[in-house]
């Protein structure tokens, strides 16, 4: 039957050549057995269209081939979770280096650019917007380059324990060989304990300590600076109009948090976890350092008599300003960070519930 | 096919794949070549697919369980199998275990069946 011999040239060549005549002689001997079954049931030779309804039932050539061969993959059940495990850490850990590289290389940069953001200008030195959106548009590629290098590495400890047992077998072990002995303890995270009432009325009375103290600092700027508000004021600087601004913000912001914290404890909903405020507080933490960052000129501190002193304190004054902005940024980096990070965790636990009810 | 099917689909070719081994050897205590050996398993009710029994039986082959010789029958060149001395050693450790597995399963049914008469009768009491 030529079908069949169509079908069977098939199928051989998807097979190891040095395998192939034995399973094709075989498969044929017992197909055309198989075929003589049926056309003796039916009285007659089978029809084009029934021989090929037959041969499709046996299923595609490559399959059916494929069915002959080893049981073949990159990387087994044996060593995917690990692998699994170390690629999910591989992937995390390269963005977090190329970002922390690629910032390293920034700021050392001499370029300025500016970014807009809700009406505010801020100046940052060395970061053109094209150079964030190309690093931006590099960060796959690395996830890629680190996946692809860890997969590289365990489909070669899964090729080397398939082959050789005995020398990776001790390579193997490293993967299955543990004792619950070597476990992390318990996490007993205090985020998880239920806020006493002590604490929540502990937050109202310091908050309100910590404001009355707050709105003292502009009259009594030692109960900030200690000893150094004498020396500051005796210094040729003096702070520039930013920080009034800057000291408005943070004042806002306590009020807000104090305010919340009273409504809480009156409403007796202290106990419960509020992920969602603290979120909100974290953003709104960030109003300020973005005020900072947005200060004309990049200015915190200015000469209390420019015509004198330019000459003798300007290097130095340009040198604190800069530290000053560099600060105010790295600090609203790490903020922004971590808002993210909670962000993402509050909504991954939103999905596990969300998913548990299901 | 709807979702439940495809998954009961799913867990019965699971469910099957070990038997079929096991039944593969249990016939193979007589000599079949693969197309007989399917219609013999077919007519004791275990129908499998020639795609799944030709390769089933290479695999076994190789794992020393069977032993296959080239012969002609009905001027026609056939590779005849049996089971080899390990795969009768084997057999009998695998048959002990699914008989095992089979009275394990019978109890569980059988107390759960116990268990839910019991819990009734106690309703209506």
């Amino acid at each position: 039957m030529e079908l069949l011999d169509r079908y069977l040239q098939a199928v051989k060549k998807h097979l190891p050549w040095d395998r192939q005549e034995d399973i094709i002689a075989e498969l044929k001997a017992n197909l055309e057995s198989q075929l003589e079954d049926k056309e003796a049931a039916l009285g007659r030779p089978l029809t084009k269209v029934e021989a090929e309804a037959w041969l499709k039932e046996m299923g595609l050539p490559i399959q059916v081939a494929a069915r002959y061969l080893p049981q073949r993959y990159l990387i087994g059940p044996a060593v995917f979770p690990m692998y699994w495990y170390v690629l999910k850490l591989a992937c995390f850990w390269s963005l977090i280096i190329f970002t922390i590289v690629w910032a390293v290389q920034v700021f050392a940069g001499s370029t300025a650019s500016d970014i807009e953001f809700l009406g505010v200008v801020i100046r940052i030195p060395g970061v053109p917007m094209t150079t964030v959106l190309g690093v931006l548009l590099r960060m796959p590629g690395v996830m890629m380059t680190a996946a692809a290098w860890v997969t590289l590495i365990f489909a070669a400890i899964e090729f080397g324990i398939k082959r050789n047992p005995p020398i990776c077998g001790p390579l193997a072990g490293a993967v299955t060989d543990w004792s619950p002995a070597t476990l992390p303890p318990v996490d007993r995270n205090a985020k998880n304990k239920p806020r006493s009432f002590a604490m929540a009325a502990a937050e109202v009375i310091f908050g309100f300590l910590f404001l009355v103290w707050l709105l003292l600092v502009p009259g009594h700027p030692w109960l900030l600076m200690g000893p150094g508000a004498f020396a500051f004021h005796a210094s040729p600087f003096r702070l520039a109009p930013v920080w009034i601004h800057f000291y408005w913000w943070v004042v806002g912001l306590n009020v807000l948090q104090l305010a919340w914290n009273c409504v809480d404890l009156a409403r007796e909903s202290w106990q419960r976890p509020q992920p969602a405020k603290q979120i909100a507080l974290r953003g709104f933490g960030l109003i300020p350092m973005v005020v900072l960052l947005a200060a004309p000129g990049n200015v915190y501190l200015t000469l209390r008599n420019p015509a004198s002193d330019q000459g003798l304190h300007g290097a130095q004054l340009a040198a604190i300003n800069h530290g000053i902005f560099m600060g105010a940024a790295l600090i609203c980096i790490l903020v922004g960070l971590q808002l993210l990070w909670e962000i993402g965790r509050l909504s991954l636990n939103s999905y596990r519930r969300r998913a548990a009810v299901r | 096919m709807t979702l439940s099917e495809n998954l009961f689909e799913n867990l019965r070719l699971e469910l099957r794949r070990g038997c079929l081994t096991l039944a593969v050897l249990a016939q193979l205590r007589r000599e079949y070549y693969g197309y007989t050996l399917r219609k013999a398993l077919a007519t004791h009710g275990l129908d499998i697919d020639e795609s799944t029994l030709y390769p089933l039986l290479r695999r076994l082959e190789a794992q020393g369980l069977l032993a296959s010789e080239w012969r002609e029958e009905e001027k026609r060149n056939k590779r005849f199998y049996r089971l080899s001395s390990d795969g009768e050693k084997m057999f009998s450790q695998l048959l002990e275990e699914w008989q095992a597995i089979n009275a394990s399963i019978d109890a569980t049914i059988g107390n759960n069946a116990s268990g839910v008469t019991n819990a009734s009768s106690d309703n209506t009491l």
